[in-house]
């Protein structure tokens, strides 16, 4: 069943008193290789969910309507400063029975843990961002906002086409930043038995006796991931530039 | 907080038997939750010293002295904390033989060190982006008048650093506070572990909710009290 | 720059540097006597067999009593260490706990990694916690569905090879079956006897809930494990489960922790009697 090349290697390794015989096993290989598709698929999801939602939040922490600026700030601040891990235990093993409760029954319930897990971690990193984005508003010169109002720009529409855009590149190195974090808290989503990759890993080394083999690809994987994602922000960065904006030494 | 124990007072009136649970199992919460404050206040400590040492270590002259600073401090700054406290917890021996004399190693002194290399790995790059933003002048003006270059880092560079890193340090410490919590998935009695223990143990869902948001609001007493200090130390040293 | 031959050199030196960690063989049972006491590594997933008490939050259950009783053959203290499923075996190696009581039946591939005490002190499977009214009534019935267990749960294997079922691995059992009462998985399968005492404990919140398939999945010795090659150990602790199981005491704990009693307590009981 398993090819004969895999068997070999899986020997060498043995030799190398290295333990990676999980990869003879089919389901076991399955899960390891599903980890990393889903941390992927996380990451993929996460990113864009957090920036929306960092966008959205960042509007309200602005907004002259004290309705709108106080949730925001509550929500902004109760998110900041709890554990992700904490969050996501209210959410998924409170809050989900909870709603379960009310659809009449467990099996109606739509949401299952990959959303808690996006929406938790997305969330948390939204009010990160969202702060980098406020003060990136807040930078944006008032003779700019003038200028804007005075070219019959409303409230939103300076928002949308001239704060926001600058304070994207203003606040840009921090919210790669914050990607970078997004990216290393997928990993709680192991707590709630999302598929990822530490999950996997837990997963077959609980059976096995290899958990340093696993954590070192873990490591390498992830060092990998947040490589691209800062290179990426390194890019845009470069390429967003506005001549005489954010000048960093 | 006052609004936060507004609410909790008016829902332990509305739910006496559920109170009285909860308050049978403070204790033990309490007992966990000093755990997070021990792991974290001790992660920071050997993190700051440690990141210290890398953040200068990263700016040194000598290119075998940068080169495994840097590989470290990138590696580590990259990697998941739960990851790493799986590491430690999983990988390190349970007590150590020093001097003919064995030394214990518990749990939680392993989360500790979980937690203590991603916090160097980050208070370095403070560290090191903190002296880069020294005028260099200043080193040079400093070696004219006799200092050496460690002594220059020592009484001129570092005092200065010392203001400017402080709201990232603080940041860091609260991200550090927090991350303590993920030691109960390795199992350290923390504050989430004892909530797992007492939810296991009443099992109820409306005290299962209940334990955890205890848990929440701990931290949010914890942490946020960090954080607003540290927007007014930034406002305060902000140019 | 960060090269990847920078990456690999960090990555292997850490490698390195935990591995030689692992390295660590003692002899058990002169280690217990030299410190003068046991540590049990004991799981707290629930009633009968490990839980935090709620009015006086301490440990009490099936196997407190048990790792007692040990200490207690073997002339020394008892210190327990919480584990959990995914973190036991690592504890037993590291050498932080001398044995597990830890709900960890006998698994072949367990068996090559781990020595354990031949006299069991109980035998159970795994069954099926379910919704009342569902489609699931056989192991059979799993094939596709999904099932919520704790992680490094022996039944991982069984339920994914044999019976095509979707495992979603927890870090314990309470976080388990909150999942599935949350509509995560069609049934949690976990050791009979702490599902049947929740359900018959929490009647009115478990309700809905009924054992779906009862019949025993993967049948197995519930076996306490020592290290690899701790042969001393094994055999002194085997005495004295011997002398529990014939001097009708095991039938007595089971019997005051509300376990069944099955035909292999009795069976146990009666090769033992006058030990």
């Amino acid at each position: 069943m398993a090819d004969p090349l895999l068997l070999d290697l899986v020997k060498t390794a043995k030799s190398y008193g290295i333990n990676v015989g999980f990869l003879t096993s089919p389901h076991e290989r399955d899960i390891w290789l599903e980890g990393f598709r889903t941390t992927l698929t996380l990451v993929a999801t996460m990113i864009p969910v957090s920036l929306a939602a960092g966008m959205a939040l960042a509007a309200a922490l602005t907004a002259r309507q004290r309705w709108l600026a106080l949730p925001a700030r509550v929500f902004v601040e109760l998110t900041r400063n709890t554990p992700t891990l904490v969050q996501l235990s209210c959410a998924f093993l409170g809050l989900n029975m909870l709603i379960s409760q009310s659809l009449g029954g467990a099996g109606q319930n739509p949401f299952g843990a990959f959303f808690w897990v996006v929406l938790v971690v997305g969330l948390h990193g939204a009010a990160y961002h969202a702060e980098a984005l406020r003060a990136g508003i807040e930078a944006v010169p008032d003779t700019t906002l003038e200028a804007a109002r005075a070219l019959g720009f409303n409230r939103l529409e300076i928002l949308r086409w001239v704060e926001l855009p600058l304070a994207l590149r203003i606040a840009l190195p921090t919210i790669v930043n914050n990607l970078v974090t997004l990216v290393k808290l997928t990993t709680v989503g192991s707590a709630v038995a999302v598929g990822e990759i530490t999950y996997a890993s837990i997963m077959i080394w609980t059976q096995r006796d290899n958990v340093v083999e696993l954590m070192v690809v873990i490591l390498v994987f992830f060092s990998a991931i947040n490589l691209v994602v800062s290179q990426i922000g390194l890019w845009l960065e470069r390429r967003l530039a506005v001549p005489g904006l954010g000048v960093r030494s | 907080m006052a609004a936060v124990a507004a609410v909790a007072a008016l829902w332990a009136a509305l739910q006496p038997d559920l109170a009285v649970i909860l308050i049978g199992w403070v204790p033990y919460l309490a007992q966990g939750f000093a755990m997070n404050i021990l792991i974290s206040v001790a992660a920071i400590a050997i993190g700051s010293l440690i990141g210290l040492i890398l953040g200068v270590m990263e700016l040194a002259p000598a290119r075998w002295i940068r080169a495994p600073a840097i590989t470290y401090v990138h590696i580590f700054r990259n990697a998941p904390h739960l990851v790493l406290i799986f590491a430690t917890t999983y990988a390190m021996p349970f007590e150590i033989t020093l001097l003919g004399g064995t030394v214990a190693f518990p749990d939680w002194l392993k989360a500790v060190v979980g937690l203590a290399i991603p916090a160097s790995a980050h208070i370095a790059e403070i560290v090191r982006g903190a002296i880069q933003s020294i005028p260099t002048a200043q080193w040079e003006s400093a070696g004219s008048l006799g200092f050496s270059r460690l002594r220059t880092l020592r009484w001129i560079i570092l005092p200065q650093c010392l203001r400017r890193t402080l709201p990232a340090w603080m940041n860091l410490y609260a991200s550090i506070a927090m991350g303590s919590a993920l030691a109960s998935l390795v199992g350290v009695g923390e504050l989430l572990h004892a909530a797992t223990d007492a939810s296991t143990a009443v099992r109820r869902t409306d005290f299962t909710i209940a334990v955890y948001l205890t848990v929440l609001v701990s931290f949010f007493a914890y942490c946020y009290p960090i954080s607003r200090l540290t927007q007014r130390l930034e406002r305060r040293f902000a140019v | 720059m960060l090269t990847a031959r920078h990456i690999a050199a960090a990555a292997l030196g850490l490698f390195v540097g935990t591995l030689s960690a692992n390295a660590q063989a003692d002899a058990t049972l002169t280690k217990i006597k030299e410190r003068g006491s046991l540590v049990a590594g004991v799981i707290l997933s629930g009633a009968p067999f490990g839980y935090i008490d709620a009015k006086t939050q301490e440990q009490k259950g099936f196997n407190i009593d048990l790792a007692t009783e040990l200490a207690r053959g073997l002339g020394v203290k008892l210190e327990t260490v919480t584990v959990t499923p995914p973190n036991r075996v690592q504890f037993l190696q590291q050498g932080k706990v001398d044995l597990l009581i830890a709900n960890m039946s006998w698994t072949e591939e367990r068996a090559e990694i781990l020595n354990f005490v031949p006299t069991a002190f109980e035998r159970s499977g795994g069954v099926a916690l379910g919704r009342k009214g569902g489609t699931i009534h056989t192991w059979s019935d799993l094939k596709g569905k999904s099932v919520c267990l704790s992680q490094g749960a022996n039944f991982t294997k069984p339920l994914i090879e044999e019976h095509g079922a979707l495992v979603k691995g927890f870090p314990s059992q309470p976080e388990s079956v909150l999942a599935l009462k949350g509509g995560q998985c069609d049934v949690a399968v976990h050791t009979g006897a702490t599902l049947k005492t929740m359900l018959l404990d929490r009647a009115e919140e478990w309700k809905d809930y009924e054992i779906v398939v009862s019949e025993d999945l993967l049948p197995s010795l519930n076996v306490i494990w020592v290290r690899k090659g701790e042969k001393d150990a094994e055999a002194a602790l085997d005495g004295i489960m011997r002398k529990l199981h014939g001097s009708g005491w095991i039938i007595e704990a089971a019997e005051r922790h509300r376990l069944t009693i099955t035909p292999y307590f009795l069976e146990t009981r009666d090769a033992n009697k006058g030990r």
